[in-house]
């Protein structure tokens, strides 16, 4: 076959893979309680009474609101998108319930159930399978978190973040927004003002968690947005493994996703957080989907301590996220680990920051971009090296991948340095799915759509090889969904 | 910008040359200026440089150009054998000076004072959409005093590099011009030197346009006063198969900027941008580059060496953009800094915007000190510490230096570069 021929080949491969269909995109039909759309006092008010939260933490959202109105929203970053009228969402929508509250899985709605198990997660089937515990967020509330007995035994705390609030008030006012201040930034703020559910995580002293945690969150009702706030405590000597999954149905209508995620973790302390990201993209004119504007950032408080993200991102129109490590303690070490995925109009901006303030700090970096049709892909990174920072090491490398001559990627990589004694490298390269590469799988016989799926799963392999074995599994699938219908 | 130095400056530009249409042009410049004032380090391409100390340093008026002083006494490249260009306090001293002849090349200013024609110049149009434009573009074009106004004709290959020398200890805004006809080939030196003991400001614009299969090998050289402000704004824009080879060296100045944009407008252009710091003190050091890739089959390379000493600071932030359409684009980029000292630091930001598959784009950077293993083995063969030290300095350094083609050049930046640097300065006799 001739050169031209395999391009041509590979311009089909494109726009099929551009334009692959989204698997979540099913509605739940199921009652709720939603506020009606709007933000002011009242509505933070209504919320904070709602979950049934002390004093402190309402003010402490007032505060964080009062300071949002002052804010003006970020432009800076590569992405172009409608602006967001922050009005027009509503910021409180639970599934209705017939009773107070499940208190175990029999109680659940048995939709919501049929909702998880669509999506494959093995919520029933959890406790049959030495697998993960679930913390699921449906819109914007916690409806079931299996597992909690058993790691309850070990002193793991495993729980909504509201039920946290209540239960454990002194846990979460020592260390709610330490990591991300309320005012930290635009989005960081309204999600501290109207934050609604999330997860809670304390592994005390000395504890391994003995199976890996994980919450899966899923935007459900019309013209609501999703603010959920996780907070994971991992105290010396203590190890966790966090799995975040999250998908949205397909709708018209843009939907905001504004979450924050802290991790705090002590002496000797190691957190693995993974996300799997799969909300709804929009459809392939860029007609709704999900705008995602994250805010995660971890911070090694002790020395030793170790953390690490990874993230697979496949879906939301706009991604705007930035995993960082603040790495305070000496020694302690920080990863990022990224595959981000965009196609037809999805546009992405991603990457990391990493702080090193402790002497002989370590970082890695890992960024690995894919876009295809029209999508548009950018790493945002930051590595600062501070004064006091002797020895500290860090690692970049970000690569990307264009399929199809209309994408667009980006690198915007921030290094600033301030110790001689460092040592920093950062490497990055773009290029074009081979020809080469497909022409010799063609030529073996393998088809082009198998090809293609076998170039890009090698180009990520040192990512995916950082998941934990059930969401490698997921990202492998999902990277072949998105590549699935390539042979036209 | 008040409006008292606003008519501050229209009244500095009726001294200035030019008929109607170049005032005219002047004073838009001038109103752009007001508006946009200097940049501010919230600007995300100002977010490592302070301009404040300007006006801190300089005072309110810090773009006036001050009345001309007596030449100091500075080192120049003795030894090249070139047709000199001598500007003082940003006029031109023909008596110092020999123009080649033959080529339509003149003083900026010499060319204005001629030119009675109603018209303006295509040198005095802002650009505000230019890519890394700020104010000080437009002040520069609204105050400029001389410079050179240079068209290189079809097919004509200078004999000889000209060799421009800027002699700025006093405030002077220098606006270049130079054309480059077909098949033509040119070397231009710029070397800025000062030896004044104020602090002044050089702001200097250099316009360059490559016609087809043209070639340019562009020294810039800046070693200014370590009192002076240095502004440089380098923009080149490059027909079909033109080559374009810049050698930037940063030896002097205590702030000095540098915006180097490129436009590869046609196909089968190609730049390679050389650059290298040697900074001590409290030097500050910016370059930011940006290299436009809107045609097929066009290539760069970019390659800056940085050596920090002392409490110096080094900002890099290289930018290429390859448009849709510029398909077998073929970039590269590498960035390292050295560091010698415990106080000197570094940003950089390679940057790569890419919106089209048939490229081939890579950059790298690395930041850090000499390699413990690479001292340890020089050491055991015999060297001292310090030679070591200066060996592997010297090495680092060496891939800008050895790109550089003429000989004189060379001898003079390494000679520079390396009496800056403690104990750097018996280095010849260890190359023997």
């Amino acid at each position: 076959m001739s050169n031209a021929a395999v391009k041509e080949k590979v311009e089909t491969t494109a726009e099929e893979f551009a334009n692959s269909e989204y698997e979540a995109g099913f509605i739940t039909d199921i009652e709720t309680d939603t506020l009606p759309p709007g933000l002011n006092e009242d509505v933070i008010r209504h919320i904070s009474a709602k979950k049934d939260e002390p004093e402190w933490l309402l003010k402490w959202r007032l505060e964080a609101y009062r300071h949002w109105l002052t804010m003006t929203e970020p432009h800076w970053a590569h992405v172009n998108y409608k602006q967001i009228d922050y009005q027009s969402i509503s910021y409180y929508s639970a599934p209705k319930s017939k009773e107070d509250g499940p208190k175990s899985l029999d109680e659940i709605d048995p939709k919501l159930l049929e909702t998880y198990e669509k999506l494959g997660i093995p919520l029933r089937e959890q406790e049959f399978l030495a697998g993960v515990a679930v913390d699921a967020v449906f819109d914007s509330v916690s409806v079931a978190t299996t597992f909690k007995d058993k790691l309850k035994e070990v002193g793991v705390i495993f729980c909504p973040i509201s039920e946290a609030v209540r239960e454990y008030p002194e846990l979460v006012q020592q260390y709610l927004g330490t990591v991300v201040p309320s005012g930290d930034n635009f989005y960081a703020a309204l999600n501290s003002a109207v934050f609604t559910d999330g997860s809670f995580v304390y592994i005390p002293k000395g504890v391994r968690c003995p199976m890996e945690l994980s919450t899966y969150f899923r935007i459900n009702a019309l013209n609501t947005g999703q603010f959920e706030r996780t907070l994971i405590i991992a105290d010396e000597e203590a190890y966790v493994s966090y799995l975040e999954g999250c998908t949205a149905p397909q709708r018209d209508e843009n939907q905001l996703h504004a979450a924050v995620v802290e991790l705090v973790l002590l002496k000797d302390a190691q957190i693995k957080y993974a996300t799997v990201q799969n909300w709804y993209p929009g459809d392939e004119n860029g007609v709704g989907g999900i705008y995602n504007f994250v805010t995660k950032r971890a911070e090694c408080r002790g020395e030793r301590a170790k953390v690490s993200w990874t993230q697979v991102e496949t879906g939301s129109a706009i991604t705007w996220k930035y995993p960082s490590c603040v790495l305070r303690g000496d020694d302690s070490v920080g990863e990022f680990y990224s595959v981000a995925l965009t196609k037809m109009r999805q546009e992405a901006d991603t990457g990391t920051k990493m702080i090193h303030i402790g002497k002989r700090t370590k970082s890695t970096i890992v960024s690995k971009g894919i876009a295809a049709g029209r999508g548009q892909q950018a790493y945002r990174g930051l590595v600062r090296i501070g004064k006091n920072a002797d020895g500290a090491r860090n690692f970049t490398q970000c690569d990307s991948l264009l399929i199809g001559d209309q994408c667009g990627a980006h690198t915007f990589p921030y290094v600033e340095v301030k110790n001689p004694t460092a040592t920093m490298e950062h490497e990055a390269t773009t290029s074009k799915i081979g020809e080469d590469q497909l022409f010799y799988c063609r030529q073996r016989g393998i088809t082009e759509e198998d090809a293609v799926n076998m170039i890009v799963n090698g180009f990520c392999k040192d990512v995916f090889n950082e998941l934990p074995m059930e969401f490698a599994v997921e990202a492998n699938r999902l990277m072949e969904v998105s590549l699935e219908g390539a042979v036209g | 910008m008040s409006d008292v130095a606003l008519n501050d400056i229209r009244l500095d530009i009726a001294g200035l040359p030019g008929n109607a249409g170049v005032q005219a042009l002047r004073q838009q410049a001038a109103d752009v200026f007001a508006r946009t004032g200097l940049p501010g380090k919230r600007a995300e391409d100002w977010k490592y440089t302070d301009l404040s100390r300007l006006s801190a340093v300089l005072g309110e008026s810090w773009w006036v150009t001050a009345a001309q002083t007596e030449p100091a006494d500075v080192h120049v490249i003795d030894d090249l054998d070139a047709y000199r260009l001598v500007f003082v306090a940003g006029q031109f001293q023909a008596e110092q000076s020999n123009l080649p002849t033959g080529v339509q090349m003149l003083p900026l200013a010499d060319f204005l004072a001629n030119d009675t024609a109603e018209r303006g110049h295509c040198l005095f149009h802002v650009d505000e959409s230019a890519p890394l434009f700020n104010g000080l573009m437009a002040a520069n074009t609204a105050l400029a005093s001389d410079g050179l106004c240079a068209c290189i004709g079809d097919d004509v290959q200078l004999d000889k590099p000209l060799y421009i020398i800027h002699n700025g200890s006093s405030t002077a805004h220098v606006l270049n011009g130079l054309m480059l006809g077909r098949n033509a080939k040119v070397t231009l030196i710029e070397h800025f030197v000062g030896a004044g003991s104020d602090a002044a400001l050089s702001n200097i614009a250099t316009y360059l346009r490559l016609g087809e299969n043209a070639e340019l090998r562009h020294y810039r050289l800046q070693l200014e006063s370590d009192k002076q402000f240095h502004i440089g704004r380098v923009e080149v824009k490059q027909a079909r198969d033109s080559r374009y080879i810049l050698h930037a060296v940063e030896l002097g100045a205590q702030l000095s900027r540098a915006d180097i944009v490129v436009d590869l407008a046609e196909p089968g252009a190609s730049c390679a941008l050389h650059g290298l710091f040697v900074a001590s003190g409290r030097q500050h050091i910016d370059h930011h580059t940006r290299i436009d890739h809107n045609a097929p089959h066009c290539r760069s390379r970019e390659n800056y060496r940085t050596v920090l000493d002392g409490r110096s600071h080094a900002v890099f932030n290289g930018k290429i953009v390859v448009a849709e359409g510029a398909i077998k684009t073929d970039s590269a980029q590498s960035n390292g800094n050295l560091l010698l000292s415990k106080n000197a630091g570094v940003d950089t930001k390679p940057e790569l915007e890419i919106y089209n598959d048939d490229v081939k784009c890579a950059h790298g950077v690395t930041v850090g000190q000499l390699d413990e293993d690479q001292l340890f083995y020089l050491k055991s063969r015999g060297l001292s510490t310090e030679e070591a030290r200066q060996l592997l300095t010297f090495a680092f350094a060496d891939e800008i230096l050895t790109a550089m083609d003429i000989p004189a050049v060379r001898r003079f930046i390494e000679h520079k570069a390396f009496a800056k640097l403690p104990n750097m300065t018996d280095l010849e006799g260890l190359l023997g």
